[in-house]
């Protein structure tokens, strides 16, 4: 399992490595039209072929992988601060703060998130340039994606205050914003990064999903969302199978952030 | 000795009651504490041993449950204090130690720094200042003052060496009063003799007074002063630890003695305790 572990890990440092370099790998940039080539099949030139607009897939691919690829755990990482802000802090105070805090957080969960996302997106500004639209997108996945990691850190964190050794530190006349600091907020350390890491995955599928209603990151800048909105064209996928790499990526990438994870145990 | 002499000698007045949702756990619990004595608090799991401790620290409503009476310790009425006055006299004044020494320290932090959280609460000074008191307590409770030894973590240590750890943190701040909850119930019997001996030597060193609570008579009889033996929440007998075996006046106090472990091949054992327990209290007097 440790091999697995191993080469899933070096699969995502690889492609993290490669987007990153996307202006020294890629032939040419992610907007660059080649006007007399538009939907090329694959060639030495262009190894994925082009778009229907001329664009190199591969180029765009790249660069689609950089964006989706890092921007995600920005994402997860805003709603992991947020988690550990709501549900450590409700944990550690408990009582009807806590009680508040995670009936709100069960109305986050109850509602359908797709239709949240859509929602949500629709309601924000459709017609901003393309950076704009890359902050709006992972900002909104970041400020809506707390509440489930929410609940187990409130959970870990109500575990914390009623242990033995925080009884000992308000025996030994710990403040209680130091007692949540400096021993409560430690020992969420491993749920934190468990619920960082099984966010990523679940932050890039979101993004595809946007992407594919035109709801995502917005034209000529590619992610993953965008370049899947190719497959809408049934009818040339027979035809054009190599349509299907940014698919099979994403699927690669999506697995290979679970199997990194241990399964057995958190990582402390 | 004057009664002014003598209100001075005492160092903790408890008369507590205690109950968990409307459960009455403490019943009007009332004894004294002279200072630097080592008073062992006796009785079976269950009938609020754990509970009082957290009484007189006014803890208990972390586990659910509220205390009412009168708590004085060194003259100060700790029922009266705010929150915050009580943080003051709690690791100060007052140190606790617990039943499991491995639960009872973080795992995920440094020996050092939780030490050092604990000199910090009621301790103003440079790293230096801080790090000298750390590796005093370490020699204090017999452990190696070393920069190695803090570096560790909880799961480094043996249990004996976590809970003179507990107690390095206890006895930090030279309290008046220490705590001992069940303090050696989680060791071997070797290791357990070495933590009572340095209840003792502290006791003796720092004249700290010692509530040590178990319900292992045998063990507490051989540093306490005096016994208390609690039953269903009440204290119905405290008196020196040698006039408890000799002498017992209650029946549950009897019932106690008559439950302690005899070794089948010489059932002449409980004899022997009861030559150890008077030759020990010669030796203190």
């Amino acid at each position: 399992m440790k091999v697995v572990r191993a080469m899933a890990l070096a699969f995502l440092l690889v492609l993290g490595s490669a987007s990153l370099l996307a202006n020294l790998l890629a032939p040419s940039t992610y907007a660059e039209q080649f006007r007399e080539l538009p939907n090329a099949p694959p060639s030495s030139k262009h190894w994925l072929g082009t778009d229907d607009l001329g664009r190199d897939r591969f180029s765009r691919l790249l660069y689609g992988t950089r964006v989706s690829l890092l921007l995600a755990p920005v994402a997860a990482l805003s709603s992991t601060i947020l988690a550990a802000l709501i549900g450590g802090v409700a944990g550690y105070l408990g009582g009807r703060i806590e009680t508040t805090a995670m009936w709100i957080t069960d109305l986050f969960l109850s509602l359908p998130w797709l239709f949240l996302l859509v929602a949500a997106r629709a309601l924000l500004p459709l017609n901003v340039s393309p950076h704009v639209s890359v902050i709006i997108t992972f900002g909104m996945l970041g400020i809506l994606g707390w509440a489930g990691a929410a609940r187990v850190v409130c959970a870990s964190s109500r575990s914390a205050r009623d242990s033995d050794f925080a009884l000992l530190a308000r025996a030994s006349g710990v403040k209680p914003a130091r007692l949540f600091l400096r021993h409560v907020l430690p020992n969420l350390t491993p749920a934190l990064f468990a619920q960082f890491w099984i966010s990523i995955p679940v932050f890039i599928l979101a993004e595809a999903n946007l992407g594919v209603l035109g709801l995502g990151v917005a034209e000529p800048l590619p992610s993953w969302g965008s370049l899947l909105r190719e497959l809408e064209n049934y009818s040339a996928m027979g035809s054009q199978p190599w349509v299907f790499v940014p698919l099979l990526l994403l699927v690669a990438v999506v697995t290979c952030f679970q199997l990194v994870l241990p399964k057995t145990e958190l990582p402390a | 000795m004057t009664s002014e002499q003598l209100m001075h000698e005492v160092l903790l007045s408890i008369s507590v009651s205690a109950e968990y949702a409307k459960k009455s756990v403490l019943r009007k619990l009332t004894f004294q504490i002279k200072r630097g004595e080592i008073l062992g608090l006796v009785g079976q799991s269950g009938c609020g041993k754990s509970t009082l401790a957290l009484a007189v620290l006014r803890l208990l409503h972390l586990k659910g449950g509220k205390s009412f009476g009168t708590l004085q310790l060194n003259g100060l009425d700790l029922m009266s204090m705010s929150e915050r006055q009580m943080r003051g006299i709690r690791g100060k004044e007052i140190g606790l130690v617990l039943q499991s020494p491995l639960s009872s320290l973080n795992p995920v932090l440094r020996i050092g720094t939780q030490l050092a959280e604990a000199w910090h609460a009621h301790r103003r000074g440079n790293r230096q200042e801080c790090r000298n008191a750390l590796l005093e307590s370490l020699a204090n409770v017999s452990l190696p003052p070393e920069e190695e030894f803090l570096r560790r973590y909880p799961a480094q240590l043996s249990v004996g060496q976590a809970q003179r750890v507990l107690i390095a943190m206890a006895v930090l701040h030279r309290p008046m009063l220490l705590i001992a909850d069940e303090p050696t119930s989680a060791l071997d019997v070797i290791t357990q003799a070495e933590v009572l001996g340095l209840f003792r030597n502290l006791s003796r060193q720092m004249g700290v007074a010692i509530l040590y609570i178990t319900h292992d008579l045998l063990s507490v009889s051989t540093i306490a002063d005096r016994i208390a033996v609690m039953h269903q929440g009440e204290i119905v007998e405290c008196r020196e630890a040698r006039a408890i075996f000799t002498d017992p006046q209650h029946a549950y106090t009897r019932d106690l003695i008559a439950a302690l472990p005899c070794v089948p091949a010489f059932p002449a054992t409980k004899e022997l305790y009861s030559t150890a327990i008077k030759s020990h209290a010669a030796g203190r007097g």
